[in-house]
Formats: structure tokens, C-alpha cells, sequence
């Protein structure tokens, strides 16, 4: 089922907090009751489950209030939580060349994420600091974070970032010397820690929940609004097993919030024929080493090592790692970054200072002749649209924890107004990405979804043109026995909408869920349809001959649907 | 003719191909026709283990200086009185290819250009090839780049293989994967 419609549209939809309904806090009817302590996290049957935290979205007592209520078309800002400067031994680039080129390229918002070291957290943060400060004197229109890009003990990399505030680069700082899996693992002859046996190895796990709770305490304490953490590329190497999620998840719930659903370095897998470094999309290439999880393990059918379509494996997989995070019913979102360190065909080479001895590679070198390489700028592929209130740090911020985010490939699409609500008693109003709503056990669910096709040429020059949209669902099945269960083999796409070829503007799709006896999440997905499987999934990347304009996909985070 | 394992100290930072030329090195001198990576994970941190089947004679304290490790040897075949150890599971798995990444195994000098599978198979100790979401024909063209790591699996010697660029197959364990930055 698919048509084109208009622009703009009617709606109604009920504001008022309905006396005698569910949501009155006063009402102590069984259903009412059984549903506030769902909400809790205490699961419909009130049975206290084993996690140690609540939801994000819990309310405890009061009456429980949808998340992310539906309130018309709202504001998306792109921004991008992965960026690498001279300040990583492995990065280039000047803090104000990369907020420069993400602004060109329609960024709002951006995280500087250098590498945790013994050498950053020595000499790079001190550096750091005063050049993130004068950028955003420079750019007064984007978001300049002061972020870190953590190595998790235990497991992959990590985004963490804080708004701007008087504690903020102690807490960074603190926080890295601390809980870095660099500093942890380095021996104490070298100017580390000595604790761990290696940055992904297991003896590391504790450091990771510690460091989570760490940053928490931070936000209780009011030393900081908010702190975020996205897990980065986080099946590269394998080394980020399912219980790690949970347990990052469970330790610190408005701290631990999602994943680089897309990792970056997506000029990567570009052949070598057209100029490219021929190696794998996302720089996925590995293969299992002593600390991978031994259940990601290529075989026959699938390798979790490769991206499909550049997303990483765990979300690019209907049914599988988040899809089963998200049948647990708890949030866990995913974004698009850049992980920009050296960009595809520019023509900066890193400079020549000791990164070891003075924390920066020193100012990057113009040889005037464009370098193959594997990444693209901010912005320039890689975006992810965040829903906020206001375009200013705390904001932004909030709209990443809530879920309000789209990480979007090559402008496959500019904007995406997704509303989920119930059509019989329930939540009348719905809410949107990131949400959760609820129904009367037999009612319908009605899904609305509204994509804004790109108006324009992507960074390549040419105006992508998105064939479908995947509405993705699965029966929430409550917190899992085992914990690095990383399947949920419930989850399908229920219904592809084609998107007619002569399309502009805005197309509108809606779907019911009809007579819906059990709680259920959805989420959407969409395609550019030139690589697609006999079942309409992302196809593996090729090692050596990915081009990445020609597989656009975009990927929207979960609704929640209770009944009640 | 007896298998051995051995836990072998290993430096750290350096990409598998690189663990795997020193560890080969180690047996400098010692006939081994096959020669496998094990990861032992019963410990609170996971250790790389090796085994080997030596055809000849092996002088083990030497062998276990250069490995910087403890060698055990299997020496007949249930090795009743030999201790569980991550060295003893890692000789067992070798020898009964439950499991482990093979870094020598016969007929593996010979695969270093772009061979058929047929061939791939009927030339060395590897009993499969098998591709990832595709299937694999006999002819189908499996572009080594002289650097093969079949697994053990199931009694067989496997080479994973996947689609890469100009219509071949190439094993999936590349020899240089993209270097992972961080700070160690």
C-alpha cells in the first residue's frame, strides 16, 4: 500500500488527561495499578524483575504519561557524536577545520571524541579545551561538544559527552583517568593503571559498570545536567558481548543509551578501481580475536564482522542483537557518525608532532594532492537527526536520550514525522520515535508515518530517491533469561511501503495493528532499493567494492506500545 | 607422530598475522605438519592457546622457552593422566579439530594466488570451502593473497570465504585488517 500525499494534513487527537482513565493517579483499579508498575519496570504481573535499574521512562508512583508525545512536526537537528582531531594518535585535524567542514555540511550539533590514552589524558585535554572553546566562539550556530571517545574496559570504544558546564572537563578528565580501558590495561611503568589484562579483555567488565555509574552519580550529584554514551562500531571486532549492552543498559539507564547503529568510515569499501581504499565498508574487516564473543562467529549465513548495507550487523539484522535489546521493552537507540579521523580524498596529512610525548600529532600538513582514504566530513554521509526542543546543548541532549533520533545515510531522507497511537481506549494523542504508548488490550494501533523525501543533491551530487520503508515490529517479551541472548526471533517486517518513483516532497504511509493483544514495539527503516536481499534486508558489504552512494538506508528508532 | 598444546606468552598490540609468524618461528626446528590457534575462555580472561602435531622429534623444554609457555604433549591417544589444562583442551582440540584457526596445515604453501575451490580442497589438508551467504562451486575462484586460516570445525578443516571485489571469493581472516586506533 503506498500513495503519495500532500503536505500538510488534519489531525485530532485528545490533550486532556482523562479523570477515571488509567493515567489518574488516583485510580487504584488492578489494570491501572498492574500498569504504573509496568511502567516502573516492574513487569505487567508486578513481578520484581532481576534488573538493578528502572527505565529511562519510569515514573514510579504518579500516573504514567506516554514518552515522546506526538505534538505535530517536529524540529530535526543532524549532528554527528564521532570526531576525531589531531588530539588522537591516529586523528589530524585541527578542532576548528572539523567544526568548519561540519557546519558547510549541515551540521547542528557535534561531539569531539579523541581517543582515551595515557597521552590524552596527560597532555591532550589541556589542548583540547581551549580549542573546542574558541570554535564554538567561531561558529556560534553549531553545538560544539567536549566529548570522549572511551575505550569501554572490557569491550569496543564508546562516545561520552557532557553539555558545557563548570565540571565538565573535570568529569571528562576524571573519568578517563579512572575508567579508560587504555589506562587500565597499560602497565604502570608506561603511565597507566596496570589492573587489566587488555582493554577488550573480560577482567575489564567491572571498570565499564563502574565508569556508567561513575558519570550517573555526576548527574544525581548536579555536577553536570546530563551525560550520554553511544557504544561505537560495535561489532567490528566482536568484542561487545550481549551482556555488556544489558549491563552498560542496566547500570546506568539515562547514561547508557544507544549505539552507533551506523559506524563511520564509509568511503572505506570505495574500489580501488575508482579511486578508492578498496578495504571493507565502516572499516569492517576483522575477524574474531581472543576477546570476541564467541556467538558472533562467521558461518555459513552471516558474518557479524562485515556492515550489510553500512549498518552495523547488530541493527542492520531483523530479529537480531537490537532487536532483541528492544524486546526486553527498554530503550536502547541507534545513530549515524562520521568517526572522522582522515577524509577520503582531502588533502591534509597528519602533522608532525609525538602524540605519545605531547598528546597531539601538531598541525596537520596540506600536501595539495587529495589522499585515498576511508572517511568522509561531518555531515557529509553520515547524520543523525535528533528531535529537541531547542537547539542548545541540554536540549539536544535530551532528545538523544529519549530516542528521538534517525540516523540517515547520503540525505536518503530529510526528515521523518512517525506517529503511533491507539484508535480505541488508550493513548489517543500517540507519541513518536523514541516513544512509548499504550493501548487497551483489543484495540488497533495506528501507525502514521510521514517521510520527508530529500529535496535536494546529496554531497555526490545526485538526489537520492528512497524506494520503500520497512515498518519493523516484535512482541516485547520482557527482560531476557540469558543474558547474551542476542536474538529475537519474533520480530519481522510487517509491511513494505514502496514508494512511488515519481514522489516529491512528502509521502505519507499508515498502517493498523489491529485487535492487539500483547505489548509490541515497532520501528522503521527505509531503503534506497538498489542492493537489497530476495527478502528486501541490506545485502553484506563487499570487502573492496562498497560504494556507499549507491546503498542508502535510514534507520528510526523504536515506539513502545503497552496494553493495558 | 603426537600432538601438543602450549600456552604461549604472546606481545601484545599487534594483529594476529603477527602473533601467528612468532609463534611459527617457536617451532623453528620442530617437524610440525599442523599448527592451530585455540582461544581458552574457562579462565576469568580469555588466553590464546596452540596446538601442534609433530611428526618428529621435539625437544619440549626447548620449544616451551621459546614459546615463553607450558607444553604439553598427548601422548597416547585419551592421554589419561594429563591434567585439565588450557594447554591439554587446546592438544585435544587440535587433534580431534573440534576446534582452532590453523596457521600451518599441509598443502598451505601452495595456496598463495587465486585458485578454484576444487582445487583449494584437493590440494591441501582443507576439507571445505565455504562461502558466506553464497554458495561455492567448484570452480568458483578463491583469491588467497597468500594467506589462509581454516578453522577446525566439527572433525573438518573449513575455509570461510565471502564475495570481495572483480567477482572472486577471498577468505574471510584477512592478514592485515584495518588497524583499530585507540591508545595502547
Amino acid at each position: 500500500m503506498s500513495h503519495h500525499h500532500p503536505h500538510d494534513h488534519t489531525h485530532e487527537h485528545h490533550h486532556e488527561e482523562v479523570e477515571g482513565s488509567w493515567r489518574d493517579g488516583q485510580d487504584d483499579r488492578p489494570l491501572s495499578v498492574a500498569r504504573r508498575r509496568f511502567l516502573a519496570g516492574l513487569g505487567a504481573a508486578g513481578v520484581a524483575t532481576t534488573l538493578g535499574a528502572t527505565p529511562a521512562h519510569a515514573h514510579d508512583d504518579r500516573p504514567a504519561t506516554p514518552v515522546n508525545p506526538w505534538s505535530g512536526r517536529g524540529r530535526w537537528y543532524a549532528g554527528d557524536h564521532h570526531i576525531h582531531t589531531k588530539y588522537s594518535q591516529d586523528g589530524q585535524y585541527e578542532v576548528a577545520q572539523q567544526v568548519a567542514k561540519a557546519r558547510e555540511y549541515g551540521m547542528d550539533w557535534l561531539v569531539i571524541t579523541d581517543h582515551g590514552s595515557v597521552a590524552h589524558e596527560k597532555f591532550s585535554i589541556g589542548q583540547i579545551t581551549p580549542d573546542i572553546e574558541q570554535a564554538r566562539r567561531s561558529h556560534r550556530d553549531v553545538l560544539v561538544y567536549q566529548g570522549l571517545e572511551w575505550n569501554i574496559p572490557g569491550a569496543e570504544h564508546a562516545t561520552v559527552f557532557l553539555p558545557p558546564g563548570r565540571s565538565t572537563v573535570d568529569i571528562l578528565q576524571a573519568f578517563e583517568a579512572a575508567y579508560d580501558g587504555a589506562l587500565l590495561s597499560t602497565p604502570v611503568a608506561n603511565g597507566g593503571k596496570g589492573l587489566i589484562t587488555r582493554s577488550t579483555s573480560a577482567d575489564g567488565e567491572p571498570y565499564a559498570l563502574a565508569a556508567l555509574r561513575y558519570l550517573e552519580a555526576q548527574v544525581l550529584s548536579g555536577r553536570t545536567e546530563i551525560a550520554l554514551m553511544f557504544a561505537n562500531h560495535p561489532a567490528r571486532r566482536g568484542v561487545d558481548s550481549p551482556h555488556e549492552f544489558r549491563g552498560w543498559r542496566d547500570a546506568a539507564p539515562d547514561v547508557a543509551v544507544g549505539m552507533e547503529g551506523a559506524p563511520g568510515h564509509q568511503a572505506a569499501g570505495i574500489r580501488k578501481a575508482d579511486g578508492g581504499n578498496g578495504t571493507g565498508r565502516g572499516g569492517y574487516d576483522a575477524s574474531p580475536n581472543q576477546d570476541s564473543f564467541p556467538g558472533y562467529a562467521p558461518t555459513a549465513t552471516e558474518n557479524p564482522y562485515r556492515t550489510y548495507g553500512g549498518f552495523d550487523w547488530m541493527t542492520a539484522k531483523v530479529g537480531g542483537l537490537w532487536d532483541s535489546l528492544l524486546a526486553e521493552g527498554r530503550p536502547w537507540w541507534v545513530t549515524a557518525t562520521s568517526d572522522a579521523h582522515r577524509v577520503h580524498q582531502d588533502t591534509f596529512t597528519p602533522g608532525t608532532g609525538d602524540h605519545g610525548k605531547t598528546g597531539s600529532r601538531g598541525a596537520p600538513i596540506d600536501t595539495g594532492t587529495p589522499q585515498v582514504q576511508s572517511d568522509y566530513w561531518p555531515g557529509f554521509y553520515s547524520s543523525t537527526l535528533v528531535g529537541a526542543n531547542s537547539k542548545s546543548y541540554v536540549d539536544v541532549m535530551r532528545g538523544m536520550q529519549s530516542g528521538k533520533v534517525v540516523a540517515v545515510h547520503g540525505r536518503i531522507i530529510d526528515g521523518l514525522n512517525l506517529r503511533v497511537r491507539s484508535l480505541g481506549e488508550g493513548d489517543n494523542r500517540g507519541v513518536t520515535i523514541g516513544g512509548r504508548t499504550f493501548v487497551r488490550r483489543g484495540d488497533d494501533v495506528e501507525v502514521v508515518i510521514e517521510v520527508d523525501l530529500a529535496r535536494g543533491a546529496n554531497f555526490a551530487g545526485m538526489v537520492p530517491r528512497l524506494a520503500k520503508v520497512d515498518l519493523i515490529a516484535g512482541p516485547i517479551t520482557g527482560p531476557v533469561v540469558d543474558r547474551d541472548a542476542f536474538s529475537a526471533p519474533a520480530t519481522k517486517v510487517v509491511k513494505s511501503f514502496e514508494v512511488a518513483r515519481t514522489a516529491r516532497g512528502t509521502v505519507k504511509f499508515t498502517h493498523a495493528f489491529r485487535g492487539v493483544e500483547g505489548a509490541f514495539y515497532l520501528r522503521l527503516r527505509g531503503s534506497d532499493g538498489n542492493k537489497l536481499t530476495s527478502d528486501g534486508h541490506p545485502v553484506m558489504d563487499v570487502i573492496g567494492d562498497a560504494d556507499p552512494w549507491s546503498d542508502l538506508w535510514f534507520y528510526a528508532n523504536p515506539v513502545f506500545v503497552d496494553v493495558i | 607422530m603426537t600432538w601438543l598444546g602450549a600456552v604461549p606468552a604472546l606481545p601484545g598490540g599487534h594483529g594476529a598475522a603477527h602473533v601467528d609468524a612468532l609463534l611459527l618461528t617457536a617451532f623453528d626446528g620442530v617437524e610440525a605438519d599442523f599448527v592451530c590457534t585455540h582461544i581458552d575462555r574457562l579462565g576469568p580472561v580469555a588466553v590464546t592457546a596452540l596446538s601442534a602435531h609433530v611428526t618428529g622429534e621435539v625437544d619440549v623444554d626447548r620449544l616451551s622457552e621459546a614459546l615463553g609457555g607450558p607444553v604439553v604433549v598427548l601422548d597416547s591417544p585419551d592421554s589419561p593422566g594429563i591434567p585439565d589444562s588450557p594447554a591439554a583442551r587446546a592438544a585435544r582440540a587440535g587433534r580431534d579439530r573440534t576446534d582452532g584457526r590453523c596457521i600451518r596445515f599441509p598443502g598451505q604453501s601452495t595456496l598463495t594466488g587465486t585458485h578454484p575451490a576444487a582445487e583449494v580442497v584437493a590440494g591441501s589438508a582443507i576439507d571445505r570451502v565455504v562461502g558466506i551467504g553464497v554458495p561455492v562451486s567448484p570452480t568458483d575462484r578463491v583469491e588467497t593473497l597468500g594467506f589462509l586460516r581454516p578453522l577446525c570445525q566439527d572433525g573438518e578443516l573449513v575455509l570461510l570465504v565471502e564475495p570481495a571485489v572483480g567477482g572472486v571469493l577471498r577468505p574471510t581472516e584477512a592478514e592485515s585488517p584495518h588497524e583499530c586506533c585507540g591508545g595502547h
